[in-house]
C-alpha cells in the first residue's frame, strides 16, 4: 500500500490569506534560502564540491548548465547558466513585419509552437484592433488544447524518464507517451501540414481550414487519449517508486511562485487557483466553463497531478467545442498579398495567454511604420528555470533532476 | 486596468489621465509604487522590457523600461506602468520586491544595456560574458557578421 498524498486527504488543508489571495497554509512563507550566498562563507558538514550538471544532459531539457555546491550529497547552492540556445529573436521580430513574424516564435516553444503564435498574433491583433471571426477563435481554442494535451505528454515522458529505469522497464512511460503524442500531431498535421513548427495563425485569423472528416477524427483521438491516460495512473499513481521519488520533494512556496513569475502547473500545484483561460478569457475560452485543477501540496507529485488534470479537462473542451465550430471565414481580414500588407498604427500592448507552462505574453510597441520597435515575448520556462535556486538547495543530486523536470521549462522558449 | 491601481497612480503620481499602456513613473518612486502595488495584490511579475530610443532631431537618446504586474484568481487584471530615462541614467532595481524581477532585469541589462541599481547579482543572461555591445539597441546592426557588429 502506497503512503497516502497530502491532496488525497479529505481535510481541506488550512489556508491562510496574503493580499486577498486564499493560499495553503502549511507551504505559505516557508523560509527561502539565499541565492546569492557567498560559497565561501559556507561551512560544510561534509566534502563540499562544485559540479556541473549539463549543458549536454539528457535530463536537462534542452541545453541548461548548472552549477551545483554540494556538502556530501546535498546541494546548499544552485546556479543555472542559460542562453545556449540564444538566437535573438526578438531582435529578429524588431526587424519583421507582422506577416514575416509568426514562424520564428513557432521554435521559441518548440513543445508547444502554437500557443506562442497566438500570443504574437493577439498582440498584434489587439494593436490593430481586429477581432477574429467565431470561426476561427473556435479553431483557435481546439488547436490550442489538442497543443495543451500533446505537451503534456511529452512532459510526463520525459519526466518518467528522467526518474529512469525504476518506472517499469525504462523508457516505457516515455515510448507510449511519445504514441499518443503522434496522434494529436496527426491531427495537426492534417489540419496544417506541418508536425511541429505549424505556421497555422496569421493577423485576424487561421491559415488553414479544417478538411472533411476531421471533426471525427478528433472525436476518435480523444477517446483513445483518455482511454490511454488511464494506464499513465497504473504505471505512476500507482508505483510506489514514482510516489517516492515525487512526493514531499521540490515543494514550492505559493508566494515565491507568483513572485518569481512562475505559471501553469507550477502555480496551480501550490494552491493558487490561477487560469488565464477562466480569469482572462480570450480565443472562445468564454463559451466554455473552463475547471481549473488545482492542488495545495506544492510538491513535484502535486504539479503531476494537475497536468495529468489539465489533460483531461482539455480533452473534455476539445469534444465540448469540436462538435459545433460555427460556420463562416477564418480571416477577418483580406489575405496578405505582400509582406507590408499589415500596416500598424502606433501604440503599445501586452498581451498574455495560458500556454501549457504559465503565462505566455507579448509586449510590442509600434511607432506607426510596418515593423514593430520593440518585442518582449516572456516566456513562463524562463521564469520556471529562475526558481531552480531556491528549490534546489537541500535537495539531493537525484532530486534535483525530478524538481527540474516537474517545472517543465523548454529551453528554447527560455533562451529565445 | 482596475480602478484601485488608476486611483493609486492618480494619487502618488498627481496625474489626471492614466494611459491604458501605464503611466510614466519617476525612476526614484518607482520601488515604492510597485510595493504598494504588491499590497493590493498584484503578487504575480509579468515583464520587465527595456526599449532603447536612439536621438532623433527632437529628442536625445533615451531608453524607456516597461513592468507589468498581475493580480492572481478569477477577474485577474493587470497593473502596468513605465519608467523613461536618458542614455547615461540608471534605475532602481525590483529584485527585492519581486524574485521574477531578478533575470528579467539582468536579460534586459544583457540585451539593451540598462543598469539596474542595488541588483544584487547583475550578469549577462542570455549572451557570454566577454559579449560586447548591446544586441537590442537599434544602432546594433544585424547585418555584419563580426565585431563590432555596427
Amino acid at each position: 500500500m502506497v503512503d497516502a498524498h497530502p491532496s488525497h486527504e479529505p481535510v481541506a488543508p488550512a489556508l491562510v490569506e496574503v493580499s486577498g489571495l486564499s493560499l495553503p497554509a502549511a507551504i505559505t512563507h516557508l523560509p527561502r534560502p539565499d541565492p546569492y550566498l557567498n560559497v565561501e562563507d559556507y561551512e560544510p558538514e561534509a566534502d563540499a564540491m562544485a559540479l556541473n550538471m549539463g549543458p549536454q544532459h539528457p535530463s536537462t531539457h534542452g541545453v541548461l548548465r548548472l552549477k551545483l555546491f554540494l556538502d556530501g550529497e546535498i546541494c546548499f547552492k544552485a546556479v543555472p547558466y542559460v542562453g545556449y540556445l540564444h538566437r535573438g529573436v526578438e531582435k529578429l521580430l524588431e526587424n519583421r513585419t507582422a506577416i514575416q513574424s509568426v514562424p520564428y516564435v513557432d521554435k521559441n516553444d518548440y513543445v508547444s509552437p502554437l500557443t506562442g503564435e497566438l500570443a504574437l498574433v493577439m498582440a498584434y491583433e489587439a494593436l490593430l484592433d481586429v477581432e477574429p471571426p467565431p470561426r476561427a477563435q473556435v479553431l483557435r481554442t481546439i488547436l490550442m488544447e489538442l497543443q495543451r494535451i500533446a505537451s503534456h505528454h511529452l512532459w510526463l515522458g520525459t519526466f518518467c524518464l528522467d526518474m529512469g529505469g525504476a518506472l517499469g522497464g525504462g523508457s516505457s512511460v516515455f515510448l507510449y507517451n511519445f504514441r499518443e503524442r503522434e496522434l494529436i500531431l496527426d491531427l495537426l498535421e492534417a489540419l496544417t501540414g506541418q508536425r511541429m513548427h505549424y505556421n497555422a495563425l496569421m493577423v485576424g485569423g487561421n491559415r488553414h481550414d479544417v478538411p472533411p472528416g476531421w471533426e471525427e477524427k478528433v472525436l476518435a483521438t480523444m477517446d483513445r487519449v483518455e482511454d490511454r491516460l488511464a494506464e499513465y495512473e497504473a504505471m505512476t499513481v500507482d508505483n510506489h517508486i514514482f510516489r517516492s521519488r515525487t512526493v514531499g520533494v521540490g515543494v514550492l512556496d505559493p508566494l515565491l511562485a507568483l513572485e518569481a513569475g512562475a505559471g501553469g502547473a507550477n502555480l496551480r500545484a501550490s494552491g493558487v487557483d490561477h487560469d488565464l483561460r477562466r480569469d482572462a478569457p480570450y480565443a472562445a475560452y468564454g463559451q466554455v466553463d473552463v475547471r481549473i485543477p488545482v492542488e495545495t501540496a506544492g510538491d513535484c507529485y502535486a504539479r503531476f497531478l494537475v497536468r495529468i488534470a489539465e489533460m483531461r479537462e482539455a480533452i473534455r473542451i476539445v469534444r465540448l467545442l469540436v462538435s459545433g465550430i460555427p460556420e463562416g471565414p477564418i480571416g477577418a481580414l483580406k489575405p496578405p498579398r505582400h509582406v507590408n500588407a499589415v500596416k500598424l498604427p502606433p501604440g503599445e500592448v501586452y498581451v498574455g495567454i495560458e500556454s501549457p507552462r504559465g503565462e505566455l505574453g507579448t509586449y510590442l510597441i509600434s511607432d506607426g511604420s510596418p515593423i514593430p520597435v520593440r518585442v518582449k515575448i516572456r516566456p513562463p520556462s524562463l521564469h520556471a528555470v529562475s526558481l531552480l535556486p531556491y528549490l534546489c538547495v537541500g535537495a539531493t543530486v537525484s532530486d534535483i533532476v525530478v524538481i527540474l523536470g516537474s517545472l517543465d521549462p523548454i529551453l528554447g522558449e527560455v533562451d529565445r | 486596468m482596475p480602478d484601485d491601481v488608476l486611483a493609486l497612480f492618480r494619487t502618488r503620481l498627481g496625474l489626471e489621465e492614466v494611459p491604458p499602456e501605464g503611466p510614466f513613473v519617476p525612476p526614484e518612486t518607482l520601488p515604492d509604487i510597485v510595493a504598494a502595488l504588491k499590497e493590493m495584490g498584484f503578487l504575480l511579475f509579468l515583464y520587465c522590457a527595456a526599449t532603447h530610443w536612439p536621438a532623433t532631431e527632437n529628442r536625445p537618446e533615451a531608453f524607456t523600461v516597461a513592468y507589468g504586474l498581475r493580480r492572481p484568481g478569477p477577474g485577474s487584471s493587470t497593473a502596468r506602468l513605465r519608467v523613461r530615462i536618458p542614455a547615461d541614467g540608471s534605475i532602481p532595481t525590483l529584485s527585492g520586491l519581486f524574485a521574477g524581477a531578478d533575470w528579467q532585469e539582468r536579460e534586459q541589462y544583457d540585451l539593451v544595456g540598462i543598469h539596474f541599481e542595488g541588483h544584487p547579482d547583475l550578469r549577462r543572461l542570455m549572451l557570454p560574458e566577454d559579449w560586447e555591445g548591446h544586441p537590442l539597441r537599434k544602432d546594433y546592426a544585424i547585418d555584419t557578421h563580426h565585431f563590432p557588429w555596427r
